[in-house]
Protein backbone atom coordinates (compact mmCIF):
# COMPACT_ATOMS: atom_id res chain seq x y z
CA UNK A 1 0.00 0.00 0.00
CA UNK A 2 2.63 2.28 0.57
CA UNK A 3 4.03 2.58 -2.77
CA UNK A 4 0.80 3.77 -4.27
CA UNK A 5 0.98 6.41 -1.59
CA UNK A 6 4.55 7.50 -2.95
CA UNK A 7 3.45 7.16 -6.36
CA UNK A 8 0.85 9.36 -5.78
CA UNK A 9 1.97 12.18 -4.11
CA UNK A 10 5.08 12.67 -6.30
CA UNK A 11 2.57 12.59 -9.31
CA UNK A 12 0.74 15.51 -7.65
CA UNK A 13 3.97 17.46 -6.64
CA UNK A 14 5.09 16.76 -10.33
CA UNK A 15 1.27 18.43 -11.43
CA UNK A 16 1.91 21.50 -9.00
CA UNK A 17 5.44 22.22 -10.21
CA UNK A 18 4.81 21.95 -13.76
CA UNK A 19 1.71 24.21 -13.38
CA UNK A 20 3.57 27.10 -11.99
CA UNK A 21 6.48 26.53 -14.92
CA UNK A 22 3.82 25.67 -17.11
CA UNK A 23 5.66 28.25 -20.04
CA UNK A 24 8.44 25.89 -20.56
CA UNK A 25 8.82 24.39 -23.97
CA UNK A 26 10.54 21.39 -22.41
CA UNK A 27 7.21 20.58 -20.39
CA UNK A 28 4.73 21.38 -23.10
CA UNK A 29 6.74 19.05 -24.76
CA UNK A 30 6.00 16.72 -21.86
CA UNK A 31 2.64 16.70 -21.99
CA UNK A 32 2.48 15.66 -25.15
CA UNK A 33 4.45 12.67 -24.52
CA UNK A 34 1.76 11.75 -21.54
CA UNK A 35 -0.44 11.65 -23.95
CA UNK A 36 0.76 9.39 -26.08
CA UNK A 37 1.61 7.14 -23.23
CA UNK A 38 -1.67 7.29 -22.03
CA UNK A 39 -2.44 6.52 -25.45
CA UNK A 40 -0.45 2.95 -25.03
CA UNK A 41 -1.32 2.49 -21.92
CA UNK A 42 -5.03 2.15 -23.46
CA UNK A 43 -4.28 0.37 -25.91
CA UNK A 44 -2.47 -2.28 -23.99
CA UNK A 45 -5.13 -2.86 -21.38
CA UNK A 46 -7.36 -3.19 -24.24
CA UNK A 47 -5.58 -6.07 -25.42
CA UNK A 48 -4.68 -7.62 -22.53
CA UNK A 49 -6.63 -6.48 -19.50
CA UNK A 50 -4.89 -8.30 -16.74
CA UNK A 51 -1.99 -5.39 -17.08
CA UNK A 52 -3.73 -3.11 -14.94
CA UNK A 53 -4.18 -6.03 -12.40
CA UNK A 54 -0.44 -6.77 -12.14
CA UNK A 55 0.48 -3.28 -12.11
CA UNK A 56 -2.13 -2.98 -8.92
CA UNK A 57 -0.28 -6.00 -7.71
CA UNK A 58 3.03 -3.86 -7.88
CA UNK A 59 1.91 -0.83 -6.56
CA UNK A 60 -0.05 -2.71 -3.39
CA UNK A 61 -3.07 -1.74 -5.04
CA UNK A 62 -6.02 -4.03 -4.30
CA UNK A 63 -7.50 -3.97 -7.61
CA UNK A 64 -6.72 -2.74 -11.18
CA UNK A 65 -9.66 -0.94 -11.38
CA UNK A 66 -9.11 1.10 -8.42
CA UNK A 67 -5.59 1.81 -9.77
CA UNK A 68 -7.37 2.93 -13.25
CA UNK A 69 -9.22 5.37 -10.84
CA UNK A 70 -6.36 7.27 -9.59
CA UNK A 71 -4.62 7.52 -12.88
CA UNK A 72 -8.22 8.72 -13.83
CA UNK A 73 -8.13 11.38 -11.26
CA UNK A 74 -4.82 12.48 -11.97
CA UNK A 75 -5.44 13.08 -15.60
CA UNK A 76 -8.92 14.70 -15.06
CA UNK A 77 -7.44 17.27 -12.39
CA UNK A 78 -4.51 17.94 -14.85
CA UNK A 79 -6.91 18.69 -18.29
CA UNK A 80 -9.07 20.96 -16.14
CA UNK A 81 -5.91 22.99 -14.65
CA UNK A 82 -4.93 22.82 -18.24
CA UNK A 83 -8.17 24.56 -19.54
CA UNK A 84 -8.32 26.78 -16.56
CA UNK A 85 -4.95 28.24 -17.79
CA UNK A 86 -5.86 28.55 -21.16
CA UNK A 87 -9.14 30.07 -20.60
CA UNK A 88 -7.37 32.68 -18.71
CA UNK A 89 -4.70 33.59 -20.88
CA UNK A 90 -7.31 33.68 -23.94
CA UNK A 91 -9.11 36.08 -21.22
CA UNK A 92 -6.19 38.65 -20.66
CA UNK A 93 -5.65 38.71 -24.77
CA UNK A 94 -9.47 39.82 -25.36
CA UNK A 95 -9.35 42.15 -22.41
CA UNK A 96 -5.95 43.47 -24.17
CA UNK A 97 -7.33 43.51 -27.46
CA UNK A 98 -10.61 45.32 -26.61
CA UNK A 99 -9.27 47.80 -24.57
CA UNK A 100 -6.42 48.66 -27.12
CA UNK A 101 -9.55 48.84 -29.83
CA UNK A 102 -11.17 51.39 -27.25
CA UNK A 103 -8.34 53.42 -26.67
CA UNK A 104 -7.60 53.87 -30.40
CA UNK A 105 -11.41 54.61 -31.29
CA UNK A 106 -11.68 57.00 -28.52
CA UNK A 107 -8.60 59.07 -29.95
CA UNK A 108 -9.74 58.52 -33.26
CA UNK A 109 -13.38 60.02 -32.87
CA UNK A 110 -12.12 62.74 -30.03
CA UNK A 111 -9.00 63.13 -30.59
CA UNK A 112 -6.27 62.90 -28.12
CA UNK A 113 -6.86 64.61 -24.67
CA UNK A 114 -6.18 68.21 -24.73
CA UNK A 115 -6.15 67.39 -28.38
CA UNK A 116 -2.52 67.18 -28.35
CA UNK A 117 -1.08 67.85 -31.90
CA UNK A 118 1.27 65.21 -32.38
CA UNK A 119 -0.52 61.69 -31.68
CA UNK A 120 1.39 59.60 -29.50
CA UNK A 121 -0.57 55.88 -29.26
CA UNK A 122 0.60 53.83 -27.13
CA UNK A 123 1.61 50.90 -28.98
CA UNK A 124 1.79 48.37 -26.40
CA UNK A 125 1.56 45.14 -28.72
CA UNK A 126 5.06 44.29 -28.37
CA UNK A 127 4.59 43.86 -24.53
CA UNK A 128 1.80 41.99 -24.73
CA UNK A 129 3.19 39.48 -27.38
CA UNK A 130 5.79 39.12 -24.52
CA UNK A 131 3.44 38.72 -21.88
CA UNK A 132 1.21 36.16 -24.09
CA UNK A 133 3.50 34.24 -26.32
CA UNK B 1 -23.19 71.89 -19.37
CA UNK B 2 -20.76 74.85 -17.13
CA UNK B 3 -18.12 75.72 -18.59
CA UNK B 4 -15.61 73.88 -16.38
CA UNK B 5 -13.51 75.57 -14.24
CA UNK B 6 -9.38 76.13 -14.88
CA UNK B 7 -8.45 75.03 -11.39
CA UNK B 8 -7.29 71.24 -11.28
CA UNK B 9 -6.15 71.85 -14.81
CA UNK B 10 -3.61 68.73 -14.44
CA UNK B 11 -6.20 66.26 -12.76
CA UNK B 12 -7.89 63.25 -14.95
CA UNK B 13 -10.85 61.53 -13.08
CA UNK B 14 -11.32 58.49 -13.85
CA UNK B 15 -14.94 57.00 -13.85
CA UNK B 16 -15.85 53.25 -15.01
CA UNK B 17 -18.98 52.82 -15.75
CA UNK B 18 -21.16 49.60 -16.67
CA UNK B 19 -24.64 50.21 -17.14
CA UNK B 20 -25.33 53.10 -15.14
CA UNK B 21 -27.29 55.02 -17.72
CA UNK B 22 -29.36 56.46 -14.71
CA UNK B 23 -27.18 58.18 -12.43
CA UNK B 24 -24.24 58.58 -13.99
CA UNK B 25 -25.02 61.82 -15.73
CA UNK B 26 -25.42 63.33 -12.45
CA UNK B 27 -22.47 62.41 -10.91
CA UNK B 28 -19.92 63.54 -13.76
CA UNK B 29 -22.06 66.98 -13.94
CA UNK B 30 -21.25 67.61 -10.24
CA UNK B 31 -17.74 66.27 -10.68
CA UNK B 32 -17.23 68.88 -13.38
CA UNK B 33 -17.71 71.58 -11.08
CA UNK B 34 -14.61 70.77 -9.36
CA UNK B 35 -12.34 68.83 -12.04
CA UNK B 36 -12.32 69.68 -16.38
CA UNK B 37 -11.25 66.43 -17.26
CA UNK B 38 -12.96 63.66 -16.67
CA UNK B 39 -12.86 60.10 -18.94
CA UNK B 40 -15.62 57.67 -18.45
CA UNK B 41 -14.72 54.05 -19.32
CA UNK B 42 -17.58 52.54 -20.72
CA UNK B 43 -17.34 48.64 -19.70
CA UNK B 44 -19.57 47.71 -22.45
CA UNK B 45 -22.89 48.51 -21.32
CA UNK B 46 -25.77 47.90 -22.80
CA UNK B 47 -27.73 50.45 -21.53
CA UNK B 48 -26.76 54.69 -22.63
CA UNK B 49 -24.16 55.00 -20.36
CA UNK B 50 -21.96 56.16 -23.24
CA UNK B 51 -24.26 58.45 -24.27
CA UNK B 52 -24.86 60.10 -21.00
CA UNK B 53 -21.03 60.58 -19.76
CA UNK B 54 -20.64 62.33 -23.10
CA UNK B 55 -23.79 64.62 -22.09
CA UNK B 56 -22.30 65.01 -19.48
CA UNK B 57 -19.16 66.26 -20.82
CA UNK B 58 -16.82 63.74 -20.22
CA UNK B 59 -14.54 61.63 -22.80
CA UNK B 60 -15.68 58.43 -23.34
CA UNK B 61 -13.70 55.17 -23.61
CA UNK B 62 -15.60 52.70 -24.61
CA UNK B 63 -15.21 48.70 -24.37
CA UNK B 64 -16.83 46.74 -26.98
CA UNK B 65 -17.16 43.77 -24.49
CA UNK B 66 -17.38 44.12 -20.67
CA UNK B 67 -14.05 43.30 -18.97
CA UNK B 68 -14.66 44.01 -15.46
CA UNK B 69 -13.39 46.95 -13.42
CA UNK B 70 -10.10 46.06 -13.41
CA UNK B 71 -9.70 46.31 -17.24
CA UNK B 72 -11.96 49.53 -17.32
CA UNK B 73 -9.43 51.07 -14.65
CA UNK B 74 -6.60 50.09 -16.77
CA UNK B 75 -7.79 51.73 -20.34
CA UNK B 76 -9.09 55.13 -17.83
CA UNK B 77 -5.11 55.29 -16.67
CA UNK B 78 -3.76 54.91 -20.30
CA UNK B 79 -6.43 57.03 -21.69
CA UNK B 80 -5.51 59.63 -19.38
CA UNK B 81 -1.51 59.10 -19.79
CA UNK B 82 -1.71 60.14 -23.43
CA UNK B 83 -2.12 63.61 -21.90
CA UNK B 84 1.56 64.94 -20.89
CA UNK B 85 0.06 67.40 -18.89
CA UNK B 86 -2.31 65.20 -16.35
CA UNK B 87 -0.11 64.94 -13.14
CA UNK B 88 -2.97 63.56 -11.07
CA UNK B 89 -5.68 60.67 -11.46
CA UNK B 90 -8.47 59.75 -9.19
CA UNK B 91 -10.43 57.30 -9.78
CA UNK B 92 -14.25 57.57 -8.91
CA UNK B 93 -17.09 54.73 -8.91
CA UNK B 94 -20.09 55.89 -11.66
CA UNK B 95 -22.98 55.00 -8.93
CA UNK B 96 -22.95 57.79 -7.29
CA UNK B 97 -21.23 56.35 -3.64
CA UNK B 98 -18.47 58.58 -3.89
CA UNK B 99 -18.81 62.39 -3.13
CA UNK B 100 -16.31 65.11 -5.18
CA UNK B 101 -15.19 66.83 -2.31
CA UNK B 102 -13.40 63.62 -0.82
CA UNK B 103 -11.79 63.72 -4.17
CA UNK B 104 -11.04 67.15 -4.15
CA UNK B 105 -9.65 67.03 -0.97
CA UNK B 106 -7.73 63.86 -1.66
CA UNK B 107 -6.10 65.71 -5.23
CA UNK B 108 -4.78 68.82 -2.48
CA UNK B 109 -3.44 65.94 -0.21
CA UNK B 110 -1.42 64.93 -3.39
CA UNK B 111 -0.16 68.53 -4.43
CA UNK B 112 1.44 68.58 -0.61
CA UNK B 113 3.46 66.02 -2.29
CA UNK B 114 4.26 63.74 0.85
CA UNK B 115 2.10 60.62 -0.84
CA UNK B 116 2.18 59.61 -4.22
CA UNK B 117 -1.04 57.09 -3.41
CA UNK B 118 -4.41 57.91 -1.70
CA UNK B 119 -7.07 55.31 -0.93
CA UNK B 120 -10.09 56.03 0.38
CA UNK B 121 -11.22 54.72 3.47
CA UNK B 122 -15.06 54.55 4.75
CA UNK B 123 -14.09 53.43 8.23
CA UNK B 124 -11.69 56.41 8.67
CA UNK B 125 -14.63 58.65 7.35
CA UNK B 126 -17.97 57.83 7.28
CA UNK B 127 -20.32 55.16 5.49
CA UNK B 128 -23.68 56.21 6.45
CA UNK B 129 -26.23 52.92 6.21
CA UNK B 130 -23.42 50.58 5.72
CA UNK B 131 -25.13 47.24 6.17
CA UNK B 132 -23.63 44.66 8.81
CA UNK B 133 -22.75 41.62 6.22
CA UNK B 134 -20.67 44.40 4.66
CA UNK B 135 -18.72 45.65 7.14
CA UNK B 136 -17.85 41.84 8.40
CA UNK B 137 -16.86 41.26 4.65
CA UNK B 138 -15.00 44.38 4.72
CA UNK B 139 -13.21 43.58 8.09
CA UNK B 140 -11.89 39.62 6.38
CA UNK B 141 -11.10 41.07 2.94
CA UNK B 142 -8.75 43.57 5.12
CA UNK B 143 -7.35 40.64 6.83
CA UNK B 144 -7.31 38.40 3.64
CA UNK B 145 -5.29 41.44 1.93
CA UNK B 146 -2.60 41.83 4.60
CA UNK B 147 -1.79 38.17 4.59
CA UNK B 148 -1.43 38.08 0.43
CA UNK B 149 0.17 41.78 -0.63
CA UNK B 150 1.67 43.10 2.69
CA UNK B 151 -0.36 46.48 2.88
CA UNK B 152 -2.34 47.11 5.86
CA UNK B 153 -5.50 48.98 5.52
CA UNK B 154 -8.70 49.50 7.23
CA UNK B 155 -10.83 49.90 4.25
CA UNK B 156 -10.07 46.85 1.36
CA UNK B 157 -12.22 47.67 -1.56
CA UNK B 158 -12.86 51.06 -1.84
CA UNK B 159 -13.27 52.46 -5.61
CA UNK B 160 -12.21 56.31 -4.64
CA UNK B 161 -8.37 56.62 -5.62
CA UNK B 162 -6.06 59.46 -6.10
CA UNK B 163 -2.36 58.84 -7.30
CA UNK B 164 0.45 60.93 -8.95
CA UNK B 165 1.72 59.96 -12.28
CA UNK B 166 4.48 58.11 -11.75
CA UNK B 167 2.29 55.30 -9.95
CA UNK B 168 -0.32 55.80 -12.53
CA UNK B 169 2.94 54.57 -15.37
CA UNK B 170 3.62 51.62 -13.33
CA UNK B 171 0.02 50.24 -13.17
CA UNK B 172 -0.58 47.22 -14.73
CA UNK B 173 -3.53 45.48 -14.22
CA UNK B 174 -3.67 41.84 -15.10
CA UNK B 175 -6.62 40.72 -13.65
CA UNK B 176 -9.98 42.09 -15.11
CA UNK B 177 -12.45 41.43 -12.93
CA UNK B 178 -12.99 42.78 -9.31
CA UNK B 179 -10.12 40.90 -8.02
CA UNK B 180 -7.76 43.63 -9.18
CA UNK B 181 -7.91 45.61 -6.55
CA UNK B 182 -6.03 43.61 -4.30
CA UNK B 183 -3.71 43.45 -7.18
CA UNK B 184 -3.25 46.80 -7.09
CA UNK B 185 -2.13 46.97 -3.11
CA UNK B 186 0.06 44.65 -4.66
CA UNK B 187 1.60 46.81 -7.14
CA UNK B 188 1.36 49.71 -4.48
CA UNK B 189 3.63 47.36 -2.35
CA UNK B 190 6.18 46.34 -5.09
CA UNK B 191 6.43 50.42 -6.24
CA UNK B 192 7.79 51.10 -2.85
CA UNK B 193 6.27 54.90 -3.57
CA UNK B 194 4.26 56.41 -0.14
CA UNK B 195 0.84 55.37 0.23
CA UNK B 196 -1.94 56.43 2.77
CA UNK B 197 -5.70 56.34 3.25
CA UNK B 198 -7.97 59.33 3.44
CA UNK B 199 -11.02 59.69 5.21
CA UNK B 200 -13.88 59.44 2.74
CA UNK B 201 -17.82 59.29 3.05
CA UNK B 202 -19.72 56.64 1.27
CA UNK B 203 -23.11 57.18 0.49
CA UNK B 204 -25.28 54.21 0.18
CA UNK B 205 -28.35 54.95 -1.90
CA UNK B 206 -30.81 52.51 -2.70
CA UNK B 207 -29.77 52.64 -5.92
CA UNK B 208 -25.90 51.94 -5.43
CA UNK B 209 -26.74 49.30 -2.70
CA UNK B 210 -28.71 47.21 -5.70
CA UNK B 211 -25.42 47.70 -8.33
CA UNK B 212 -22.71 46.88 -5.78
CA UNK B 213 -21.32 43.50 -5.58
CA UNK B 214 -23.06 40.78 -3.56
CA UNK B 215 -20.74 40.00 -0.69
CA UNK B 216 -20.58 36.61 -1.55
CA UNK B 217 -18.51 37.12 -4.58
CA UNK B 218 -15.28 38.00 -1.75
CA UNK B 219 -15.16 34.31 -2.20
CA UNK B 220 -15.10 34.54 -6.06
CA UNK B 221 -12.40 37.04 -5.48
CA UNK B 222 -10.28 35.36 -2.73
CA UNK B 223 -10.00 32.25 -4.64
CA UNK B 224 -8.63 34.37 -8.16
CA UNK B 225 -6.31 36.22 -6.03
CA UNK B 226 -4.82 33.38 -4.44
CA UNK B 227 -4.55 31.15 -7.58
CA UNK B 228 -2.69 33.81 -8.97
CA UNK B 229 -0.08 34.28 -6.22
CA UNK B 230 0.29 30.66 -5.80
CA UNK B 231 0.43 29.44 -9.43
CA UNK B 232 1.91 32.83 -11.26
CA UNK B 233 -0.40 34.82 -12.99
CA UNK B 234 1.33 35.62 -16.09
CA UNK B 235 2.98 33.21 -18.70
CA UNK B 236 6.82 34.35 -19.00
Amino acid sequence: MIAIKIVLILAIAVMFWAFRNRSRVGLRAGARVAVILLAVIAAVSIIQPSVAQAAADQLGVTRGTDLLLYLLVMVFAASSLGFYFRFRDLERRLADLTRAQAIREAVSVQGLPRGMASPALPDRTAEQRARLS
Amino acid sequence: MTEPPLANDDVWVIIRCFNESQVVRGVIEELRQHFPHVVGVDDGSRDTSSAEMVAAGAVVVRHAINLGGGAALQTGVEFALLDPQAKYFVCFDADGQHRPEDALSMVERLRRGEEDILIGSRFLGSAAGMPRSRRIVLRMARIFERLTTGVSLTDAHNGLRAFTRAFAERIDLQMADMAYASELLGLIKQSGMRYAEHPVTIQYTEYSMAKGQRSINSVNIAMDIWLHQFLKGRRR
